[in-house]
């Protein structure tokens, strides 16, 4: 042998399926939701030192970059949330045929994404 | 959308491939150039492209993408007699394994359209165009589309793939019921072609300590015979942060089985033996 054997591709070239993507994201929501426990202290920090940096953080918050950042925390919120419970089902044993997989993953996509939208269309401002 | 068997093959035209450089992460020596494009056979009406995966250990260039085209009408239905059909016509040097031809050996293993398939029971029908065929995900190449597989043998063997016993061999062979037999089913056809494994990407990132799906049922499937005595140290050997644990449930691994098995629930199995026994 010449030189080393290459390796073959893995993510470069496998299909991004249900299975994977659903499971990256929430990998990714995790992260998201503890950057976003970082901001929801940073904005507590804020209201306890007083009323000028609490101006400023609830600028911050409702500005459009900001509004962005909080509607993204709260869709991995309620992903993270729906598909931890996706996660208990499989826990148990259940729920293992490939139609069982793509059915509760796709209800996990729609009740994550219907929970924010509503979240956002609802709540009092 | 929703997938009811294995064997469905994948319908969504786009994203076919993770947003990423082609060369993410690639070391330098496994990075793919572009290769030689093979003009369509003389008289061909129904062509059919396939990109394909080609390392020679023996040169000095790196692997790289050859285009051949099929001449439908002149090969038989599957992938794997195209590939055959290439090598007897255009190209000998092109390195496959195959042997059965018929989805119950496993050699001819490889990822297809992004997905892993046997060659062999993936019809040229149900190829995107151009198809890409490379060698099994994320192992080393040694030639063309024949991945080096010696590292998931290995996994294998830990898991001591035979009938643990201390009481002494009985005068004929140890008896089942049918019931006992019946927990062995979807678990005791599985075939060993590494499908699963290399489409998964726990195991492409931890595929070092990580045993993978393939093996994790392989381990089931003697956790849950009735016969084996060697539960208990089956259980210790694989109570361990890496070796079960790194599995987190993506299920690429029941999506890709050519066998239409079921890795995933086989380690979810495994994983509710180590809570039942800790009480």
């Amino acid at each position: 042998m010449s030189h080393r054997r290459p390796k073959s591709p893995n993510m470069q070239n496998y299909r991004p399926q249900l299975t994977s993507v659903l499971s990256f994201g929430h990998r990714l929501s995790g992260v998201a939701l503890s950057l976003g426990a970082f901001g929801l202290a940073g904005w507590l920090m804020a209201g306890a030192s007083g009323q000028d940096a609490f101006g400023s953080a609830q600028a911050l918050l409702l500005s459009v970059p900001g509004r962005i950042a909080l509607f993204l925390v709260t869709l991995a919120l309620f992903y993270h949330l729906c598909n931890g419970v996706r996660h208990l089902v499989w826990d148990s044993g259940r729920g293992f045929e490939l139609r069982a997989i793509y059915a509760g993953g796709w209800t996990v996509v729609g009740t994550s994404l219907i929970l924010a939208l509503a979240l956002w269309t609802w709540w009092p401002a | 959308m929703i997938v009811d068997r294995s064997d469905e093959v994948p319908r969504l035209k786009w994203p076919r491939r993770f947003p990423v450089p082609r060369n993410l992460g690639v070391a330098v020596h496994s990075r793919i150039a572009e290769g030689k494009s093979w003009p369509a056979p003389e008289g061909a009406t129904r062509i059919a492209t396939l990109r394909i995966y080609r390392f020679d250990p023996d040169g000095m260039a790196g692997p790289r993408l050859d285009t051949f085209r099929v001449d439908l009408d002149d090969c038989g239905p599957m992938l794997l007699d195209a590939l055959i059909w290439i090598k007897s016509r255009i190209d000998p040097t092109l390195t496959f394994r195959h042997s059965c031809r018929e989805g119950v050996c496993g050699s001819c293993a490889m990822t297809i359209d992004g997905t892993n398939w046997t060659a062999c029971t993936r019809a040229m029908a149900d190829l995107a165009q151009p198809a890409m065929i490379f060698p099994l995900a994320n192992l080393p190449v040694i030639k063309d589309l024949v991945p080096d597989q010696s590292h998931l043998f290995a996994q294998y063997e830990m898991i001591e793939p035979w009938l643990h016993a201390e009481t002494p061999a009985p005068e004929r062979e140890r008896l089942q019921s049918p019931r006992e037999r019946a927990a062995l089913d979807g678990y005791y056809e599985c075939i060993l072609c590494f499908c699963c494994t290399s489409g998964c990407p726990s195991h492409w990132w931890n595929g070092d300590r990580f045993l993978g799906p393939a093996t994790l049922l392989q381990a089931w499937r003697w956790l849950a015979d009735s016969r084996d005595e060697g539960r208990g140290e089956r259980l210790d050997a694989l109570e361990d942060p890496f070796r079960l644990y790194r599995c987190h449930t993506i299920l690429n691994c029941t999506r890709t089985c050519p066998r239409g098995l079921n890795p995933g629930r086989a380690i979810a199995e495994i994983k509710k033996k180590m809570i039942e026994r800790q009480g």
